[in-house]
């Protein structure tokens, strides 16, 4: 799957996600919680949905761990993408 | 999402690794994703079988309008453990997580191998503490409710606090947001469904977990302090009244060391953890 297809994908998923509408383009830069308004629970929903949307389990408390140790604060769509696009490609290779 | 019932309440929980079990309890207006976030269940997860779970009134778990003193906690926990049918395990507790921690090693001794606590205040300790009415993190708070318009009260009220939030206006909200940036932005979502509880004032009950109560528990205990704690004198009195509790201090830390300092905590959660489990059963 292609990162285009992802962030097509993700962009769909995020205008209306947990019942709250997101009116603005979104692209790579955009930011699950400084931007979307993401609580901190809709990381584990998000993560779960993407795990059904993709039909296999997917490493997420890796992602987020990487985050804490680069003592990032906030995650980029086009940082997702990338995991999605890193480990969707692998477990089809496998 | 994996649920358990448990209580009458629909308890939502992340489970993940093999090995002994480490059940990791969060802090009030916090959720399990705290863990998540901290690097902490990817850690423990490559040695140990860990659960985190939502407590009721947070994250994905059922809100009740009572029922959130440390012992009906403690009681939701057992229950859990039963559900899930989990070995004794380490508990690992962050604040408020750290008093239920506490109560369930005191009331279930056989589901708990040993307690870390990180940065706990204790109700009924409270006449050792002099510093909860104006702890640090309540008056950092102040100082970003106040830019955004919202008076909060000088002594620590999460009362209080549940219903200012659930009362901003998305103007405020916005503001504050901006001033607390996104890592403690992220936790303000799930106070408002709080200022419909009891939870607020059922923190700070003792609930029978007495300072000689406290005493009786002999499992151990790892304090995990923080560096600029404001419950410094909790600390000192655990470490000398306790039968078996060891300290450490987690750099540059305020209270919120899981936020605040990820990986110093997950390194000595871990080396605790490995300490504990080389340690010969009783």
């Amino acid at each position: 799957m292609t990162s285009e297809a992802i962030l097509a994908d993700l962009a769909q998923l995020l205008q209306n996600f947990q019942g709250r509408e997101y009116s603005d383009t979104i692209d790579r830069h955009t930011r699950f919680f400084g931007d979307l308004g993401f609580a901190s629970i809709d990381a584990v929903v998000l993560g779960e949905a993407l795990e059904r949307r993709y039909g296999q389990k997917l490493p997420f408390p890796q992602l987020l761990a990487e985050l804490a140790q680069r003592g990032a604060e906030d995650l980029e769509v086009g940082e997702l993408v990338d995991f999605l696009a890193q480990h969707l490609a692998s477990s089809q290779e496998t | 999402m994996p649920h358990q019932q448990v209580n009458g309440l629909n308890v939502h929980y992340q489970q993940a690794g093999q090995g002994d079990d480490v059940v990791l309890l969060h802090a009030v207006t916090a959720n399990l994703s705290v863990w998540l976030f901290a690097g902490l269940m990817d850690a423990l997860s490559q040695e140990y079988r860990v659960t985190a779970y939502d407590l009721r009134g947070h994250g994905l778990t059922e809100t009740t309008p009572t029922g959130y003193t440390s012992v009906e906690l403690a009681h939701d926990f057992a229950a859990l453990h039963d559900a899930l049918e989990l070995q004794p395990a380490y508990l690992i507790g962050h604040s408020y997580g750290g008093v239920i921690a506490m109560h369930t090693a005191l009331l279930c001794p056989d589901k708990v191998r040993g307690v870390i606590l990180s940065d706990p205040y204790f109700p009924g300790l409270a006449s050792i503490e002099p510093n909860l009415p104006r702890a640090n993190v309540w008056i950092d708070l102040r100082e970003s409710f106040a830019i955004a318009g919202v008076e909060l009260p000088e002594n620590v009220d999460f009362r209080t606090l549940f219903r200012a939030v659930a009362d901003l206006t998305p103007q405020q909200m916005q503001a504050l947001r901006q001033h607390l940036g996104p890592a403690s932005a992220r936790w303000l979502a799930g106070l408002p469904r709080l200022a419909e509880t009891s939870c607020g004032e059922d923190l700070f009950q003792t609930a029978g977990l007495t300072a000689e109560r406290l005493a009786e528990i002999y499992q151990p205990v790892v304090a995990l302090y923080d560096e600029y704690s404001p419950f410094m004198a909790t600390c000192k009195y655990l470490q000398s009244h306790l039968k078996d509790c060891v300290v450490d201090l987690v750099p540059g830390a305020k209270h919120m060391a899981p936020v605040q300092n990820p990986s110093g905590f997950t390194a000595l959660v871990r080396h605790h953890l490995q300490r504990l489990r080389q340690r010969p059963s009783d």
